[in-house]
């Protein structure tokens, strides 16, 4: 178990060492979840991190927790952790938005595999976070409903699409969330909080429950303030799932079993195609300095290729919104959702129900993937994007031959200011570029806080990325552990509202 | 490829999305710099899958009970007697 600092607030412990002291009835779940709502009732007017805190019911199940415990029974490795859910996460009986208007109103009907999991390891749900509309962003300004603050710096976006579930655990609302990652939508929120993001194998953790946005990337993952925590949630969520047609049967293991073990003589794989002056000066510098953090580590560099990197934000903006294209079909006025007062006839129905309840970014994905799927058009873009795509995966095979793990810059910036670039969806698509490839190829990928931009004067968080094979999560785990103890990163942002200005 | 306006307004029939003008020019605008962009997986080499290679396993196709049709009911827009309540079939759909 790892040590408790003297005098934390209840607050600021870990997921292990919350699940610890309810265990042993040291502390109660109540307790807890009381700590978290209080630091919640003062951070969140700050980053609006939630749609809707589920306060009564979080009080009655933590109460109902606290029975159990007082019965002789053990709830479970997560008892009485409060977790904060993404708001494209089925849990049945309450609202879920997918932060777009289409789908206001809508509630639940059933629960997601993944947060049933949480649910009978003991957890106890928060509330739902705000998210970009469908998942489609990079900075969370494309929800419908409100803008999510950096909590390090209240001008600067949190990232997306999961920027809620990333603020929220950065400022100590809860020690872990959960959201979904299709393009980088965990480890980009994650990088840019300054807290850690995985996103699990293609496969590892059932979809069921998930709204989908592109079938062939999402996943579930965790979004924890350590290592251990993330791993430890990712293990309670991981596994086969008869609902999830594409839920691998793979067994899942202890992450935390071999987590601590150091990583001397690993080989870690370094991509010759990152070219720093495509980072920012800070981000380059911190680049460099996390490789020599791996090297002190034990870890031992080596040159690996992938030369279709450049291509990875056009192959993801094809293949991904194409996909988009036909999963958002269903949202067509009829079932549920949405449905325009004005039309009188079925076709109208679904023309204006569509545009009414989407946002811009949302139409512009599904006409890009309506582009790329359209006769004439389908061989030009969709087939060839699917075959650079598997160009890649063979790439990054090679990689993994010499290499262990893989690691880039999780995002080529820090934090960029609220409102930057929304004009501009080109340039926030390519804050995607490194965290795209582990997406399209299905790989085992975390982000992991890799130190500050002190340098450049804005404190913001930067963060390593390390990719593993395929099913490889224990192996990632290990090394991001590894990294972490040689930073010796802490979270405590700082609020801060003066702009500064700076290196993004 | 140099995206146009009519491009626009064929993909957005496609899609059932309507625009106004404004929307449109703004669109294709935004949509043909991202398709310049896209152009260049032109320049980058491709390969084909390898089938032979294991993906994820589809599990077997099992009958198990389905959503309660009430719980389904409760989020639909209309409903009648237990169907869904749609607006008259024939016409519309001029953008």
């Amino acid at each position: 178990m790892p040590e408790m600092s003297e005098g934390a607030e209840i607050w600021e412990l870990s997921v292990e060492e919350i699940a610890a002291k309810v265990r042993s009835r040291e502390i109660s779940a109540s307790e807890i979840l009381e700590a978290c709502l209080a630091r919640t009732a003062r951070v969140e007017p700050l980053i609006s991190a939630y749609l809707e805190i589920f306060e009564v019911e979080a009080r009655e199940r933590a109460a109902a927790l606290d029975r159990r415990i007082a019965a002789g029974e053990d709830p479970g490795p997560l008892a009485g952790v409060p977790v904060a859910l993404k708001d494209n996460l089925s849990l049945d009986g309450h609202a879920l938005t997918c932060g777009s208007r289409i789908l206001a109103g809508y509630v639940a009907p059933f629960t997601a595999t993944a947060v049933e999991r949480l649910l009978a390891a003991g957890a106890v749900p928060l509330g739902r976070n705000n998210m970009d509309e469908f998942a489609m962003g990079s900075s969370c300004e494309n929800s419908a409903y409100q803008l999510t603050r950096n909590p390090w710096d209240l001008g600067a976006v949190p990232g997306g699409s999961s920027g809620g579930p990333a603020a929220a655990v950065a400022a100590g609302s809860v020690p872990l969330s959960f959201g979904s990652d299709t393009g980088g939508s965990i480890r980009q929120p994650a990088a840019l909080c300054g807290v850690v993001g995985v996103k699990p194998t293609y496969g590892r953790v059932s979809r069921y429950g998930l709204v989908a946005f592109a079938s062939s990337t999402d996943q579930i993952g965790p979004i924890a303030r350590t290592v251990r925590d993330s791993a430890l949630a990712l293990e309670v969520i991981a596994g086969a799932d008869p609902r999830d047609a594409t839920c691998a049967t793979e067994p899942v293991g202890s992450y935390l079993a071999g987590i601590e073990q150091d990583i001397s003589g690993l080989k870690v794989g370094v991509i010759r195609e990152i070219d720093p002056k495509a980072l920012s000066a800070a981000a380059a510098r911190n680049w460099q300095q996390s490789l020599d953090r791996l090297t002190g580590a034990g870890a031992e560099l080596v040159e690996v290729s992938l030369p279709s990197l450049d291509a990875a934000i056009a192959v993801y903006y094809v293949v991904a919104t194409s996909e988009a294209s036909a999963n958002l079909a269903r949202f067509d006025g009829v079932r549920y959702g949405h449905r325009s007062a004005k039309a009188d006839n079925l076709t109208d129905l679904y023309f204006d129900s569509r545009s009414e309840g989407f946002g811009p970014e949302v139409k512009r994905r599904i006409m890009l993937g309506t582009f790329a799927l359209s006769s004439g058009y389908y061989d030009a873009y969709y087939g060839r994007a699917r075959g650079v795509l598997e160009h890649m995966r063979a790439e990054l095979a090679t990689a993994f031959e010499t290499a262990g793990v893989v690691v880039t810059p999780t995002t080529p910036t820090a934090a960029f200011r609220l409102g930057e670039k929304v004009d501009d969806p080109l340039a926030m698509y390519l804050s995607d570029i490194f965290t795209t490839p582990a997406s399209l190829v299905g790989l085992p990928t975390i982000a992991v806080p890799s130190g500050s931009d002190n340098a450049g004067d804005t404190g913001l968080p930067l963060s390593l990325q390390i990719m593993g094979r395929p099913f490889a999560e224990a192996t990632v785990f290990r090394v991001a552990r590894a990294f972490e103890r040689e930073v010796g990163w802490s979270v405590a942002p700082t609020f801060r509202e003066a702009r500064v200005a700076g290196d993004h | 490829m140099a995206l146009t306006h009519e491009d626009v307004k064929k993909i957005a029939a496609l899609a059932r999305l309507r625009f106004t003008p404004e929307e449109e020019l703004r669109l294709t605008g935004q949509l043909a710099k991202i398709v310049d962009y896209i152009d260049q997986l032109q320049a980058f080499e491709t390969a084909e899958p390898d089938l032979g290679s294991r993906g994820v396993e589809e599990a077997a196709d099992q009958t198990a009970p389905c959503l309660p049709r009430e719980k389904f009911l409760a989020n639909a827009p209309a409903s009648l007697d237990g169907f869904l309540l749609v607006p008259e079939v024939k016409g519309g759909g001029d953008a």
